[in-house]
């Protein structure tokens, strides 16, 4: 009972904390941010195997994870207004070529980093996009002028 | 210039009726930040504490971790202070001492151990006068264990009860 407790528990805290960090650390992996990911996966599995090192756990454990992701899914799917609980909105970011510096400060994406990741779309200007939107993933999505 | 599909530019740039996630964001934060600080001043263990009691013919001292978590180690020190001869210092452990918790070892070895009326007896043999005596006690809590936990002690000589140490644990998740 204890190992799917526990797992619920982890599940959740690990639900809270990617919501609260925002999307910006969601989306950037550098080498140090999956370290963190590697760290943050051994610590919450040593919270809730604890020193069981039976099968039996793994398929509780790992059994609980499964059956609260498709819960949390179905929730997000069924019921709209818990989406931007469980999954964010997304938000407009460049419009016309133009910034919106409000909603980047309030997401922590600097200029640079908004250039940066039109880059990596093939795009080298500001003035070639009509819309920039940060996803719920975390991503930047470009709709480029036509 | 058409707003890409899903979208609307009052929900989603404008963010309206969003304006307050910032403050509940930064007031989860802070949430979390609190335990984190709760921690740090030892609410969740395991900072040792020590606590003792004396008469006039022995002081006995315990330290030990007071709050405790789930599958960690701690030791429990006691120090008895003969100020005059126990013939036979018998630490006397309430039950809670080892109710979900791994005895690992003790040290020195008690020449006897008993149950005394439900609770855990050991005994050290002599104490002379102005000698101290110091037992060590390694445990490890197991991962169900969870709650609070009596800490008491009491120390004999022989059958006669020459003083008590009321402390309480608790163990978290």
């Amino acid at each position: 009972m204890d190992i799917v407790l526990r797992a619920t528990l982890a599940f959740f805290f690990v639900l809270f904390v990617t919501r609260i960090v925002g999307r910006r650390e969601l989306a950037s992996l550098q080498p140090f941010d999956l370290i963190l990911l590697v760290m943050i996966g051994d610590l919450v599995q040593q919270g809730v195997t604890q020193n069981d090192f039976s099968v039996t756990g793994l398929v509780l454990a790992g059994g609980t994870i499964a059956v609260l992701t498709v819960v949390v899914s179905y929730g997000s799917f069924r019921v709209p207004f818990l989406r931007p609980v469980l999954d964010g909105e997304p938000v407009i970011v460049v419009q016309d070529g133009e910034p919106i510096d409000r909603n980047l400060a309030r997401n922590r994406i600097t200029l640079g980093e908004l250039l940066a990741a039109a880059r990596q779309e093939g795009i080298g200007s500001l003035d070639r996009i009509e819309w920039a939107v940060l996803e719920t993933s975390g991503r930047i999505s470009f709709i480029e002028r036509r | 210039m058409a707003v890409p599909q899903g979208l609307t530019l009052e929900h989603h740039r404008n963010l309206e009726g969003r304006q307050r996630r910032p403050v509940v964001r930064r007031v989860l934060v802070a949430l979390l930040a609190g335990i984190l600080l709760l921690g740090l001043l030892n609410l969740f263990g395991q900072r040792v504490d020590a606590s003792s009691a004396e008469t006039s013919g022995a002081r006995l001292e315990v330290s030990a971790p007071t709050k405790v978590r789930g599958g960690i180690f701690f030791q429990a020190r006691f120090r008895i202070q003969a100020v005059e001869e126990i013939a036979n210092a018998t630490v006397v452990l309430h039950p809670d001492w080892l109710e979900d918790i791994t005895l690992n070892t003790v040290e020195p070895s008690p020449v006897g151990e008993a149950s005394r009326d439900g609770r855990i007896a050991l005994e050290l043999g002599r104490i002379p006068a102005g000698d101290e005596h110091r037992l060590y006690l390694h445990f490890q809590v197991n991962p169900t264990g969870l709650g609070k936990r009596s800490q008491d002690v009491d120390l004999y000589d022989g059958g006669r009860l020459l003083l008590s140490l009321d402390r309480d644990a608790i163990v978290w998740p």
